[in-house]
């Protein structure tokens, strides 16, 4: 019996005395398959996150603080100029604080997991690592969303302006955005199991994200290759001008589509060989 | 002692896995690896290159029956933890084959972990911000097992190991003791068949550790799991294991089951209780015979000697030359922790700098 073919079966009991499978070894008797590891992994990550209040809190705070030092703060250097541009403003700091929780949210789960003790666990599971990091993922980008919104929100009644929201729209192209971000953080995930402290530069990233976001992808189109950019400009227009999702042109939802793929299975592919690498130094579970 | 006659056979050819042929060990790996629960043949690891290369792990051979119970032991730098975790894929050998249930894990990883889980860390093993419960039924579902199915499950081992009143505690507002049990419930309620435990009674006091290994013995007798139990803590070794292995310098240097191990020392010792023996006699009996411990109590001397029966009659025939009294004799019966310094020439939880220095060991 293969991790690839999990049963509905009653649980059994492991051990001598059951029944051996194909292999010669006892069943499993596996009783839970992708559906109850996305849902396990999810209640996990929302219950971590809830049971750090202060940090949960402070986190929605900051979010809001910062928006809020950039539009007041703006008001008074640039005055009306700031007001006009509120929109894009908005859309492009809703999209930062996904793609930073994407990011970091993945990044430090995997440094955390390690310092825990709880990584190797996560390594030993008949689902494969690769599973459960992408369940890892899907379970943080959901908690980003929340998030986010909530900041969102706060935004628009901070500004006193409003927004298109098509929803379908903003979950899909918002998802695919952040996707070279949630690779990248995979891939600074992998460094931290490999280097243990890569904190300064983890930091630095992050900051890179703004350009990234704001880049000039009507203007230069080679920038549309660029992690964010083709989400972001996308977003802008989802939500500034209500361009709904099969209103775009098929070869800019191509360029999302390509570049979320493309970067994050690169970030993937760098996790791998940098946990790979972790196993070959025997350095996995090291804090 | 009889620990140096041991320890000679192992040194000039104890059979381990290593190829040599010794008295006290029994046959480490079966005919056909698929009937082992665990088999591992010449595992080897390295760690760094050049002059900074550490052999952590060298030839190391064993496998493990179902239902088996085995003791991994060595000083700290033996290169037990690295074992362990090449044998769980969690570190990548250099070389070597690793079957559970007959299922290669480097080649099927997937198939194997459905059979295998280990408590590695200790209490950091779980979520502290998590409850006990939630914890198990955490650790249950990522090994595809759908919690709903083992609450009974569940409950039992909570029952087993204290646990009940806490299962809706913060694993964190636990003692160390009772944060060591969480892991263990968390691992064995992912209904594996094989379980390798590290430490497992690390923490606990000498009440609940006592409980724990009635447990676990409990655990293998009934429902036929398979351990492997890496542990610095003697009466866990002699309580719950059938056999065990010691490592020293990344090597198997025993593999036997603890009946043979303690039997290999059991009479090979004697403490005698002497009336009459002033110094001369003693340093006379000192130059023929290994006394040690020798000591003066109320005109008595107090002494032990290392001998088999020739010895001993040797030495009862000086002593009555001597006109020596004989109060007493007892055959010194040395436990599992005597019996492991003299095999690895150290201390139990002896440092290895150089074997420790590589890739974490023992950290």
């Amino acid at each position: 019996m293969t991790a690839a073919e999990p049963t509905d079966g009653s649980a059994g009991r492991s051990g001598a005395g059951v029944a051996p499978d194909a292999d010669g070894a006892p069943e499993s008797g596996r009783t839970a398959g992708y559906r109850h590891l996305l849902k396990a992994v999810v209640y996990r990550d929302l219950l971590v996150w809830v049971r750090y209040p202060v940090d949960a809190a402070f986190g929605l705070v900051m979010g809001v603080f910062f928006f809020g030092l950039m539009f007041y703060g703006g008001q008074m250097v640039a005055g009306q100029a700031i007001t006009d541009s509120i929109e894009g403003l908005i859309v492009g700091y809703f999209l930062w604080t996904l793609s930073l929780g994407a990011y970091a949210g993945i990044m430090n789960d995997v440094q955390s997991e390690a310092s825990w003790g709880t990584l190797e666990r996560h390594y030993m599971t008949p689902f494969g690592f690769g599973p459960v990091v992408l369940a890892k993922s899907v379970a943080i980008v959901f908690r980003t969303f929340c998030t986010s919104a909530v900041v969102l929100a706060v935004m628009l009644l901070m500004t006193g302006r409003t927004l298109d929201l098509p929803v379908l729209t903003v979950i899909v192209v918002g998802l695919l955005a952040i996707a070279g971000a949630l690779g990248l953080g995979l891939a600074m995930g992998g460094l931290g199991v490999l280097y243990k402290r890569i904190s300064n530069v983890a930091n630095f990233l992050q900051f890179g994200f703004i350009g990234l976001i704001s880049a000039p992808s009507f203007d230069i189109w080679w920038t549309k290759f660029l992690p964010l950019a083709q989400g972001s400009a996308m977003l802008q227009r989802a939500m500034t001008e209500g361009v709904r999702l099969w209103e775009f042109e098929p070869t800019a939802i191509a360029i999302l589509v390509g570049t979320a793929v493309l970067y994050l299975g690169l970030g993937y592919l760098a996790f791998a060989r940098a946990t790979k690498r972790a196993r070959r130094l025997g350095v996995l579970g090291d804090y | 002692m009889a620990g140096e006659s041991l320890q000679a056979d192992v040194s000039d050819g104890s059979r381990g896995v290593d190829g040599s042929d010794a008295a006290t060990a029994v046959d480490a790996l079966p005919a056909d690896p698929d009937e082992a629960a665990l088999y591992v043949d010449g595992l080897a690891k390295t760690f760094g290159s050049g002059d900074e290369a550490v052999e952590a792990v060298q030839d190391v051979s064993f496998a493990v029956e179902p239902g088996e119970v085995v003791g991994l032991l060595g000083p700290n730098g033996a290169g037990k933890t690295t074992t362990i975790k090449s044998v769980l894929g969690l570190v990548l050998p250099d070389e070597g084959d690793v079957r559970v249930h007959g299922i290669d894990i480097y080649e099927r990883p997937r198939a194997a972990y459905e059979h295998v889980d280990a408590m590695l860390e200790g209490a950091r093993n779980d979520y502290w911000r998590l409850t006990v419960r939630e914890n198990l039924r955490y650790f249950a579902a990522i090994r595809g097992q759908d919690p709903d199915t083992l609450t009974d499950r569940h409950d039992e081992l909570l029952e087993q190991f204290d646990l009940a009143d806490f299962a809706d505690t913060a694993v964190r507002d636990l003692s160390r003791g009772m944060k060591q049990k969480v892991s263990l419930a968390s691992v064995l309620g992912g209904n594996v068949s094989v379980a390798f435990l590290d430490e497992p009674t690390l923490g606990l006091d000498v009440e609940s550790s006592l409980k724990l290994r009635r447990e676990l013995r409990r655990l293998v007798d009934e429902r036929g799991l398979t351990l492997v139990v890496s542990s610095h803590d003697m009466e866990v070794i002699e309580d719950v294991c059938d056999r065990v292995i010691i490592m020293n310098d990344g090597r198997v240097i025993v593999d036997d089951t603890v009946e043979s191990l303690l039997a290999g020392f059991e009479t090979a010792g004697y403490r005698f209780t002497v009336r009459g023996a002033d110094d001369a006699v003693l340093d006379d009996l000192r130059e023929r015979f290994d006394l040690t411990g020798v000591e003066s109590l109320d005109g008595r001397t107090r002494f032990e000697v290392a001998a088999d029966s020739a010895t001993f009659y040797r030495l009862t025939d000086t002593m009555e030359r001597h006109g020596l009294d004989v109060d007493g004799v007892e055959t010194v019966q040395p436990d599992l922790a005597e019996a492991f310094v003299e095999m690895t020439g150290g201390s139990v939880g002896e440092a290895n700098p150089k074997a420790a220095s590589g890739g974490g060991e023992d950290r």
